[in-house]
């Protein structure tokens, strides 16, 4: 279950769960993979800090509730990633990677490859909901209606 | 003129077809296909309203649990190319927050494109949506309750 910051009284008792999981006998790796777990976002600084980001509620009602669905569909969540976005924004190398291959995306990583699709799908069967795509080795050519 | 709430948004993405060229913004949805052994896939799909059935590549067969591409029910289907021989299957996906179980045809020669595996047709899953699309924008609005 992930943090869901409500109030200020909220984030009292994540910081006092954040000391307790930091003077723990854990490893660092497994300290950062808690973090993940409930959506904490840590980050480790060059001079090995740990940093973390902790949500907190600037003001009640910001936008209507009939508004609330698009505006969220139209941004990015935190902790959340867009694989169809990041293989778009990422394509050229991609497909200077992987042409004439099929991939799996995994939160914004391609988490393996390989030229069969049902190979690919035996090797990726741990994931839930892996994002699946062929990329093509020819150019693209385009034959649908949808254009700038 | 009635009153439209949409509570969803399918987002356009950009595709350049050569490095530098020209892009391409296309509507694609990311489409759950829940697999013969129970296991989930995320598959992105072009919102297509020009496609009367949802169409994956042929490769697609084994994850339906089939032998082979063509041995469902064969269907012609008009297309850019001219008339093809496509074979149609039923599955269920999960779109906009719905479990379908609808028709779903598998086609050998579905131009191959880095950003999408298929298109997302009317047949059984558009009955379940309303759509709102304004073009100079790129917005394309859904709503679960037409």
């Amino acid at each position: 279950m992930k943090y869901s910051i409500r109030s200020h009284q909220d984030i009292g008792e994540v910081r006092a769960n954040l000391k307790a999981m930091l003077t723990s006998s854990k490893s660092p790796e497994e300290t950062l993979e808690m973090l993940d777990k409930i959506g904490l976002e840590p980050f480790v600084t060059e001079q090995g800090g740990l940093l973390v980001k902790i949500w907190t509620i600037a003001a009640e009602d910001f936008v209507p509730r009939e508004k609330t669905a698009i505006i969220r569909a139209k941004r990015a969540t935190p902790g959340q990633s867009d694989d169809l976005d990041w293989l778009s924004k990422n394509l050229a190398v991609i497909r200077g990677q992987y042409a004439g291959e099929w991939i799996a995306l995994y939160e914004g990583t391609v988490i393996d490859h390989a030229p069969a699709l049902p190979e690919l799908l035996d090797r990726i069967s741990k994931f839930d909901r892996p994002l699946i795509t062929f990329i093509p080795a020819e150019p693209v050519t385009w034959t649908f209606t949808y254009a700038r | 003129m009635p009153d439209k709430n949409f509570e969803q948004v399918v987002r356009f993405y950009e595709l350049q077809s050569v490095p530098a060229g020209p892009s391409i913004w296309l509507p694609l949805v990311d489409v759950t296909l829940i697999t013969q052994a129970g296991s989930r896939i995320n598959l992105p799909l072009l919102f297509d309203t020009g496609a009367s059935v949802t169409t994956l590549r042929a490769e697609f067969y084994s994850i339906l649990g089939l032998q082979s591409w063509d041995q469902g029910q064969k269907v012609q289907t008009s297309t850019a190319g001219g008339v093809k021989d496509v074979y149609q299957y039923v599955a269920t996906l999960e779109v906009f927050g719905k479990t379908i179980t609808c028709p779903i045809q598998l086609n050998d020669q579905l131009p191959s494109n880095p950003l999408f595996v298929g298109l997302l047709g009317r047949d059984t899953v558009f009955n379940e949506f309303g759509f709102g699309f304004w073009e100079n924008t790129h917005e394309l609005y859904v709503t679960g309750n037409p």
